[in-house]
């Protein structure tokens, strides 16, 4: 496969970190490559934070996503989406909770807009904020066709506790099919 | 060697290889970027009969560190540039009674707070002279996330051999990137461990410090019926003060000497595509990762680029690089401060005309920064 290059975005203590670690230990589960790394201001909640997500059957040397090479962008944050947008190459998707972030008519016409409310599915359909980021995680791999479901969920299960895993298993399903939903629409 | 997977951050593998390499204390106090390395050797080192501890500062958690050290126990402290400006002088204390620590320095951009969550090789001339005094720094510095364990490892062993404190610089992005890293076994690490020496000899007979003249100090454990003083003054072969002149000389002579002497024991360098190479780039820490991925990119354009990259930074690999400097007519150093080992290139290399890439707003250097400088300036 050729290189695959994600950026999660939102801002401090969202918890978008966890997405990119997922995807990129189930890509080395699977005998390749997976880098995720984490850029954040010294604000400790409320600075926009940046999670880049790299996956390659080749080594991965540079660690983050160069600006003009990222596929795909999620945004749960506005002054995250502003601020990195421009990083994403022309055509690319870019999954945005309609309720928290603005695009403008240019935005829609560069970028495959799509707009899910993953907060609040998170929030009143899975009842628990916090399985956001495996909303998020469902929804990028769905678009993206990064990586086989199975092997994606295994390692996102081994990474929470035993007590939320019917949560994020749901989480993870009400994800892929609002993104199931966008693509045919 | 026997190896196995790991997939980790920079500081929860620096904080692993603390375990294995047989660190039974921690001391210190949490500061951005380094933070997860005391929160994951808390966690491990109680399983393994050890202690961490969270002082009430910077200076304390050193302090604590070092009376670890001074016990006969491997110990660690880990903090970032603004807590090495604070350790200081406790750092000088080490150097001068020759008690044994592993530092680890995860770097983020300064002078004083800085920028506390970005990247920064800023601390790189601070490793060499952080406390005032003659003495000789060992400085290590990760360029992989392999390597925030392996060099945490060696500086254990080199801190035994060489009785006295070892900084290991990783910096915000290998300490935060998370991805796999193929590592030597557990096994494998405890296999190498050489520990301190020891003088078994009759108590009366003990000169901890009256050692030859390219050897480091014999410090025995404590509370095993050797007796000797342990200060920051300059003190006899027996660790007590004095001013004699001869003395005095000799033991700031011998800190020299004891690693010049054994510089082979220290150095550790990589070259990468240098054989059939016209433009070398030089580079360390995570810079090379930029860098590497810009030698690929250029050698695809047809422009033959390679990098040389030291992992031991203090003392610097002299004869390496006078070697460098004959061979290559076009140099490029690349780090993320104003030319802090550039400085120490031209010197090595003997020659002002070498080019410079350096950044110092926070943000990790792209292989497409690299690639512009080098079709620029060659």
């Amino acid at each position: 496969m050729s290189r695959i290059v994600m950026r999660f975005t939102g801002v401090g203590g969202q918890g978008v970190l966890l997405a990119g670690e997922i995807f990129a230990a189930a890509k080395i589960k699977m005998g390749g490559y997976g880098v995720k790394t984490a850029t954040y201001t010294s604000q400790v909640r409320g600075g926009p934070t940046v999670v880049d997500i790299q996956l390659d059957d080749e080594e991965i040397w540079y660690p983050y996503a160069i600006d003009g090479q990222i596929d795909f962008m999620l945004s749960v944050a506005d002054k995250s989406y502003q601020l990195f947008k421009d990083g994403v190459k022309e055509g690319g998707t870019i999954v945005i909770d309609p309720n928290l972030v603005y695009p403008t008519d240019e935005d829609r016409q560069k970028w495959n807009i799509v707009e899910i409310p993953i907060i609040t599915i998170a929030k009143e359909e899975v009842g628990n904020v916090i399985t956001q980021s495996v909303v998020a995680l469902a929804i990028a791999n769905t678009l993206m066709n990064a990586l086989p479901e199975d092997v994606l969920v295994e390692t996102m299960l081994s990474k929470v506790p035993p007590k939320v895993h019917d949560a994020n298993k749901l989480a993870y399903e009400l994800g892929k099919k609002y993104a199931l939903e966008a693509m045919n629409k | 060697m026997s190896t196995r997977e790991v997939i980790s951050s920079g500081n929860d593998l620096a904080a692993m290889a603390a375990v294995d390499a047989g660190c039974m204390f921690f001391g210190g106090y949490p500061i951005t970027p380094s933070s997860e390395v005391m929160h994951t050797i808390s966690d491990l080192l109680p399983k393994v009969g050890g202690a961490a501890v969270q002082m009430e500062d910077e200076i304390g958690g050193i302090c604590a560190a070092i009376g670890a050290g001074m016990s006969g126990v491997r110990t660690l402290t880990a903090t970032s540039g603004p807590g090495i400006s604070l350790k200081a002088e406790n750092l000088g204390l080490a150097q001068m009674a020759e008690v044994p620590i592993v530092v680890i320095n995860v770097m983020r951009g300064g002078p004083s707070t800085g920028l506390p969550t970005r990247v920064s090789q800023g601390d790189v001339a601070q490793a060499k002279n952080p406390s005032h005094g003659d003495y000789k720094s060992i400085t290590l510095c990760a360029g992989t996330l392999a390597e925030c364990y392996t060099e945490t490892v060696r500086a254990f062993n080199l801190a035994d051999r060489f009785m006295q404190p070892v900084i290991v610089l990783l910096d915000e992005t290998l300490g935060h990137m998370h991805a796999k890293a193929i590592l030597p076994t557990q096994e494998e690490v405890k296999k190498n461990i050489v520990p301190r020496k020891t003088f078994d000899g009759a108590p009366e007979d003990y000169k901890p410090y009256g050692v030859a003249q390219d050897e480091p100090a014999v410090l025995n454990p404590m509370f095993k019926g050797y007796r000797y003083h342990y200060t920051g003054l300059h003190h006899d072969a027996d660790g007590f003060p004095t001013e004699e002149i001869e003395t005095c000389r000799k033991l700031i002579d011998r800190l020299f000497r004891k690693v010049d002497a054994h510089r082979d024991e220290i150095e550790l360098n990589e070259e990468y595509m240098l054989d059939d190479a016209d433009i070398l780039l030089v580079g360390y820490g995570s810079a090379s990762l930029a860098i590497k991925e810009a030698i690929n990119v250029l050698r695809d354009n047809g422009i033959k680029a390679g990098m040389f990259r030291p992992i031991t930074l203090w003392p610097s690999p002299e004869e390496r690089l006078e070697e460098l400097g004959k061979k290559f007519d076009k140099v490029l150093v690349v780090e993320l401060n104003q030319g802090q080992y550039y400085e120490e290139i031209q010197r090595c290399m003997g020659r002002k005309d070498i080019e410079k890439l350096t950044k110092t707003n926070g943000r990790p250097f792209s292989p497409a920064d690299i690639i512009e400088k080098v079709k620029e300036v060659f």
